[in-house]
This record gives structure tokens, sequence and C-alpha cells, in this order.
């Protein structure tokens, strides 16, 4: 078994490994929670850079002036969104048994990121088509009622909403891009649950955070006003067109 | 982090700054703990995570099990307007605790523009922020670093100052108090006078009485024990290949200002030049290994994953032992992708074989410091840097295909005249003229030569710490003169804030009585005022007038040579008469050699060291 300090300096503890005639990609299935929902894309990328770094995983690195790892992440996460299916997919250049990968790479990370899953994939980001995301709200004025209002308010046509994007702002109608949504009051504690799958396609994604905006916007609720209410969301799962779960 | 603050932190801009989970981040259990200390750093926390000192003192408390060291970093205008409406208090990144929940709180003091956050991360804190009004249940609040050999200005808030190097202090408070609190026998008075009699380099402000003179100096101060020292002398590192170095770092998820591996290669300076605070403050100059410090920066590089390895110290290329090391670190760092940058360099050891062994040196942008326009003047400040040097340094790096200079000078010298000031100009343009001579340029490339031009701050414990500092209305006239004299258009000039500097220099020469103003200052909402968004001189005027202390006379007075001055509290191991005599051959325009080539008996060899640049060491 490998173990890191077999590592003096990379190149001479990867030969070890059998080399491989083209760069294979692994994909990491990991969650990014807690403190972590605050780390923005940038952000993520330098640090993985890093873990990659320190890790000691042979990772392939292009060639030239400024080597650099190949990083693909999945749909893209908003800061202060959860998540427990984010997907990243690498390039090595030496052949590693996937456990191996996922315990080296878990050594250096954290109980709020860390790796679940790391596999040889068969599938293309391109073919996600959904997510589904659980909010949970915390908020003086939720009740029963409101959950039922919830509902109706993101099931009835149309709920125009701003929508930022790199070509400038637009106005559009949600409804259509939310799949399906269900919404409930937990008595116990007082708060709404919530589950919605949302358009999750490169020209149709929908941010998770615009519901919430929705129900700032329409209530009050939840702004920075009365930090004793808050909102929580988690992505939970990644969906392909057929509803079936992307891996 | 308390769930609550999680809309606030979903409002305000940069979160990561305040969420903390960082990897390599030291999570202890409180019941194993006897004393919580709080390191603060009085600044955003992309510049607190870049600081080499915090590294290694948070490393060096967490060594003992009983000791629990956490991080705080100043929030944002943003987040404070948060905290202030909510009633949020400041709180450690690792638990999440309130400030009042520490044992101490050290702040390091870094510059003097700082003090405002100080007092304000006390106040968010719900801590009081004199001395005086906190009593025994209060944590203990020290404050160390460059800033602390003046510490008078903020003597009131603290209850002790660290002089010198912190990594032997800082545990040895830790301990003291964990045994006073373990006999039972911890009171704040009794903790802070047997801290000042047992621990070499503290300084207890409130066991010192000071009275002044009727023309405003001070007249002495007054230990009001026996038992304590008359002056506090610096501690320092004596082996820096034996003091603690951190083996692991806190990694930051935003970005920060120095986010890479920091290898401390020595401690001080050989140069002396008679502007530079560090220069002095940190002698005798203690030198690493190179063996030492590749093993280090072999620990750092596998611990952290930085791509990139700056060798941080003043004048680095003075290090004895520097091709040596960059040979062994290029054994491994290369084939490892990891790059060397080198934060300063000098002309006169800037050459071709150094320019391909560091990356930073690839980029297409070089600085130099000057720091003056004519030789007269370089004397003067005893910069050893002649012009040939630098058209020779900046001839390396044209015909290496580069097209950008940037040059720091400083305006407002002593004995500073027109003629210097168009030196300056005069220099840009002679750096231009070599671009275009240099018969190996990149000729796609036009030359840019950026000239930054500071104002020059008297700092305690220099040999300019008594020479007035030029009114406003000669530093901002000075500032135009300069500018109506750079007419070559490759040349771009900028200049500090002479406001700033003002009142920089206000603090730095400072005496106990601008404590008043800064607790004012603090009432009335300053923050930030390293930052120009945040500064308003003004204000600051009027916070000074209205503690009843005039600008002028700290800043802008010649202080006479035998005046008791505020720091005199202060043994920072050079001698006073060293300094005046530093002092004397800066007007007689004398250059002093620097330690290597002559030892010029500063004084500081009296305080030891091994691999030092003294000849006579103490042993
Ligand atoms: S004692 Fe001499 S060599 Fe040592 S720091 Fe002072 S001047 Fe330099």
């Amino acid at each position: 078994m490998l173990s890191k300090s077999s590592k003096i300096t990379r190149p001479e503890y990867l030969k070890m490994l059998p080399e491989l005639a083209s760069p294979m990609t692994v994909r990491i299935k990991f969650v990014k929670k807690g403190k972590l929902q605050y780390i923005s894309h940038l952000d993520l990328q330098r640090t993985f850079n890093r873990i990659l770094m320190r890790s000691g995983l042979p990772v392939w690195y292009t060639k030239g002036f400024n080597p650099h790892a190949k990083l693909v992440f999945s749909t893209p996460l908003s800061v202060g969104t959860q998540s427990e299916c984010e997907f990243l997919d690498l390039r090595f250049d030496r052949e590693m048994p996937c456990e191996d990968i996922k315990r080296m790479l878990n050594a250096e990370l954290t109980d709020e990121m860390y790796a679940l899953d790391v596999y040889i994939p068969s599938t293309k980001f391109s073919e996600i088509a959904f997510c589904e995301y659980e909010y949970e709200i915390f908020a003086d004025s939720v009740s029963e009622e409101f959950a039922g209002e919830l509902e109706k308010l993101f099931t009835t046509s149309p709920l125009t909403l701003v929508k930022k994007s790199k070509s400038g702002e637009r106005e559009i109608d949600v409804v259509p891009l939310i799949k399906s949504v269900s919404v409930g009051y937990n008595k116990e504690s007082g708060s709404i649950r919530m589950n919605a799958v949302l358009c999750a396609e490169t020209e149709n994604f929908l941010n998770p955070e615009m519901l919430v905006t929705a129900i700032k916007t329409k209530y009050g609720i939840l702004t920075a006003e009365n930090p004793a209410e808050w909102y929580s969301i988690t992505r939970k799962k990644s969906l392909k067109s057929d509803m079936t779960e992307f891996r | 982090m308390n769930k609550n603050i999680s809309t606030i932190l979903k409002s305000v801009s940069k979160p990561g700054r305040y969420s903390g989970g960082e990897y390599g981040q030291i999570i202890k259990d409180k019941k194993d703990i006897k004393a919580r200390f709080a390191f603060c750093f009085p600044d955003t926390y992309e510049i607190g995570m870049s600081n080499l000192g915090v590294r290694i003192l948070y490393g060096v408390l967490n060594e003992a099990d009983d000791v629990w060291c956490e991080r705080v970093y100043t929030p944002w205008i943003d987040m404070q307007e948060q905290m202030r409406k909510h009633n949020i208090p400041l709180t450690a990144c690792e638990s999440g605790d309130e400030l009042t929940a520490f044992d101490m709180i050290g702040f390091t003091l870094q510059y003097e523009m700082s003090y405002t956050n100080v007092l304000n991360m006390l106040d968010l804190a719900g801590i009081p922020l004199r001395s005086e009004e906190r009593d025994d249940s209060m944590p203990i609040i020290i404050g160390g670093g460059p800033c602390a050999y003046n510490p008078e200005p903020v003597a009131d808030f603290f209850d002790l100052f660290n002089i010198g190097e912190g990594e032997e202090m800082l545990p040895e408070l830790c301990r003291l108090y964990i045994r006073m609190k373990d006999e039972g026998r911890y009171t704040k008075a009794e903790y802070l006078h047997e801290a000042a009699r047992s621990i070499e380099g503290i300084y207890v402000p409130s066991l010192y009485e000071v009275s002044y003179n009727e023309d405003g100096t001070v007249k002495e101060y007054k230990p009001k024990y026996d038992d304590i020292p008359k002056t506090v002398r610096k501690r320092i590192m004596k082996d820096m290949d034996k003091s603690y170095f951190p083996k692991k770092v806190v990694m930051p998820y935003i970005e920060t200002v120095h986010d890479r591996v920091m290898l401390e290669v020595f401690r001080g300076c050989i140069r002396g030049c008679r502007f530079c605070q560090a220069g002095i403050i940190y002698r005798p100059v203690r030198e690493k290994s190179p063996e030492t410090l590749n093993e280090q920066a072999k620990c750092l590089f596998e611990s952290t994953g930085y791509d990139e390895i700056s060798l941080t110290s003043l004048s680095i290329s003075d290090y004895t032992e520097l091709e040596a090391l960059t040979d062994m670190l290029l054994e491994w760092t290369d084939e490892n992708m990891v790059s060397l940058s080198l934060p300063s360099l000098r002309v006169d050891s800037f050459t071709k074989e150094l320019m391909e062994k560091i990356a930073s040196v690839r980029s297409s942008s070089l600085t130099f410091a000057p720091e003056a326009g004519t030789q007269r003047l370089r004397d003067v400040i005893n910069k050893n840097v002649r012009e040939e040097d630098l058209l020779r340094a900046v001839n390396v790096a044209f015909e290496a295909g580069k097209n950008k200079v940037k040059l720091y000078f400083m305006q407002g010298l002593p004995t500073e005249t027109n003629e210097d000031l168009e030196g300056i100009a005069k220099l840009a343009s002679s750096v231009v003229d070599a671009y275009y001579k240099c018969p190996t340029r990149n000729k796609a490339r036009q030359p840019q030569v950026t000239i930054s031009v500071s104002c020059f701050i008297p700092k305690p414990f220099t040999p300019f710490q008594w020479v007035a500092q030029d009114s406003l209305e000669t530093l901002v006239e000075k500032q135009e003169y300069l500018g109506s004299k750079v007419t070559d258009r490759k040349v771009v000039y900028t200049h500090h804030d002479a406001k700033v500097s003002r009142i920089e220099a206000v603090l730095a020469r400072g005496d106990r009585r601008l404590s008043k103003a800064l607790e004012i200052a603090c009432r009335e909402g300053f923050m930030f005022d390293a930052w120009d968004e945040c500064f308003d001189y003004d204000k600051w005027i009027s916070v000074i007038e209205r503690s009843g202390l005039d600008a002028a006379f700290y800043a802008n007075r010649e202080f006479a040579l035998d005046e008791v001055l505020p720091w005199d509290i202060i043994d920072c191991g050079v001698t006073k008469e060293f300094l005046i005599r530093e002092y004397k051959n800066a007007h007689n325009e004398k250059t002093t050699p620097n330690c290597r080539e002559k030892c010029s008996g500063c004084g500081a060899n009296r305080l030891g060291g091994e691999r030092s640049c003294c000849p006579k060491a103490a042993k």
C-alpha cells in the first residue's frame, strides 16, 4: 500500500506506479458543505490545485512554461449553497486504484469537504439535465399555510425574476425551469422543508438561490435585517434528462 | 460558527473571510486547555493570513497541550456594520467563541495606522479599551511586533508588550499564567508585576510612571517597583536553526496577499539604511544554514501544496549562502513544478545567474529601491547604491527581454534639495535611455519605468529618529515639483498620500498622551486607516487637537539629541551612541560600511547570536 511518507520528492515516488500511455480521466464526487459553502468557484479551483500538489497523486500536468493540472468541475455552485454531489474530473498519468486516490485525497481534506466516491466515469457532464435541492427555511412567520403558499408560488406561471448572466440581466419566468417542487412544514423545528428539482443545463441553468430571492421579495423575510431568520440550500443529486441519477 | 450568522454571511462581501474551517487550523478540546490565546491581526483576513510572524507564533503557542491559540482578524466594514446592528460580538476563527472567553489576547502591531483597528476589535469584542478599566476577569491584552518598539501611543490600552521576538516570550507568558492560576494566586496586578520582573522582554506600561517637562517633552520614566527593569531589553532567538519552525500552516481558501511558502532565510539586515527601522530593530543578522532551509522548504511544500517558495528576509541577496541554498532548492523544486521568488533585490547583487534561478524575476516587471535621486543624498541615507549599479542591473533585465522597471524612492529625506528631487526624474530617464541603448532589448515593446515615491517618516530607533518630518505643505510642494520634472513619457510617477504619512509620523514618535486621541478616534468610528477609502486627515487632526495635542509637536519637530525620547524605555540592543554617530555621519554625508564589510560597533552583538554578522557576538 502506498503511503504519503514514501514521497521523497514527487517524481521518485511516482516512478513506482505503472505509467499510462495516455492520461486517464478519474471522477471525484465530493461534498462541499458547512463553512465551505462560502468558498467561491475560483477559490475552490486554487484550493484543489494545492490539495492535489500535497496529496502526492500522479496528476497529469500540461507541458510547457506554465504546467498546470486540468480540473473540470460539473454544474456551477454559487456561494452560500452546499452540495452533496459535486463532480470533478481529473487526469492522471500513472495508474492507481480508485480507493487509493480517494484515501489520499481525503487525507488532505476536512469534514466539510471530502471525496465520497472516486471512479472512472462513463458519462459526460453535459448529460446533467436537472439538480435536486433541499431547502430549509427558518422564519417567525412560517406555518403549514405558508408551506402551501410557497408551493403555489413556485408552480404558478409566470413568476418573473431577474436572471443575471454574462450577457447581462434579463427578466424570465422561472416556473418552466422548475421541474418539480414540494414544500412541507416541520412543526417540531418550526421550519419549512422544500425540495425542488431545477433545470441545470448550461443554457437553462436555474440558480437555486433565485427561489429564495422570490421568497425574500414577496414576503420580506430571510434578509440580513433579521439574522434570526435563516435558510440553507443543499444540492442533493444531479439528474439526467430521464430523471435517473447522474454519476 | 453560529448558525444565526449565516444570513449575514450571505449578505456581506467575501464571506470566506469569516467562515473559517481551513485545512491546517488547530482545533483542541477545551477541557484539556488551561490558557486560551486569541492571536489578533488588526487588518483584513487576507493581509493577516499572509503574515509570517503570525504563522510562527500560532504554531509555537499551540505546541503546548494545555494552550490553545486561535486567530482573529478585523471584519471588513460591511461585516462590522452587521455585527454592530445585531449585537454580534467579535469571535475567533477556530472555536467561534467570543474574545471575552479567552485568557489572553495578543495583537501584532505591524503598522501604526492599524491602531484604530486594534481598539475597534476590542470594542467589537465588548472589552473595555483601557487597561485600568479591565478587572481580573478580563483577558490579558498583549501587544507585540515592530510598532511595540515605541508602544507609548497605545500604552494605556495594553496590559503588557512583548519587545522583540516572541517565540519564547509568549509561551513563557502562558506558563506563568497557568502556574499562577493553578496555585490560586492569580490576580491581574500580581501577574503583570511578576511577568515584568521575571520574563525578559516584557514591558508593562502601567508599572512605569511618565512625567513631562514644561515644553511637553518626556522628563522621565519611573518604575513603580525596584525589582522591574529600568529599560526593557528586546529578546531575540539566538540560533535560527534551532528556533521554532511551523511544519504546517493554516491554508486559506480565499486568495490572500502572500499565498505561498514563506521561507525565512535570516533575521535582520546588514545594511543600515538610516531611515529604516527594520534594519536596526532586528539586529543582529542571524542566518539559518542552507541545509536547515532546504529541509524546511521541503517540509512546507509537502504539507501545503504551495507551488511557490518565497525567500523572505530583508535584502535577501545579502544571504551569505544564497547560491548554495538556491542550488539545493532547485534540485527538487523544478521537477515538482515549484517556483522560487525573492521579494527584495539589491541592484548590486542582481545578476543574470540569479535571474535565471528565480521565477519572480522571470516576470516582465522588476523592482529596485534606490530611495534617493542623487549620490549625495544616497550617501546621507547610507543607501550604498550607485547609479552605475542600477544601470547595470536594469541592463541585465533588458537584455533578458524585460521592459518594465519599478523604482522606489523617498521624498522629504533629511537635507533634501530640489536637485535631489530632480535627480529622481533624471535617474528614471536614464533607465529609459538604457533601454534604447540595449542592443538585445525586446524591440517589440516600449520601456515603462514607474517611480513610486513615498514620504520620509522619522521612525524610532533609527539614526533619523530625531529628524523633523517636512511640513505637509512642503511635502505636497515637493511632490508637485517632482511631478513637473517628470517629462519623459515613458516614466510613470506615483506617490503616497502625504497626509497619511504625517499621521503615521505622529503615531510613530508619539508618547503616552496620544492614547487619548486614539480613544476618541475609536469612539468616533475610525477604522482601517491604512486603507485610502477610510482614512480622513481632517478628522485625525481634529481628534489630536481635541485631546489637547499638536500633530506638529510629534511629526515636524526636530527632537533634541539629549532629550528623553518616549521609546527610551525600550532597549533594542543598538545603542543610542551608535544612532547619534550615524545621525552625525548622515549630516556629514559620510557612509558607514555594512556589517560584513566592517563592524561599526552598534551594540547589537551584546545580544549574541549564532551565524550572526557580528565578529564579537556575545556567547
Ligand atoms: S555589532 Fe557590528 S556587526 Fe553586529 S550588528 Fe552591530 S554593527 Fe553590525
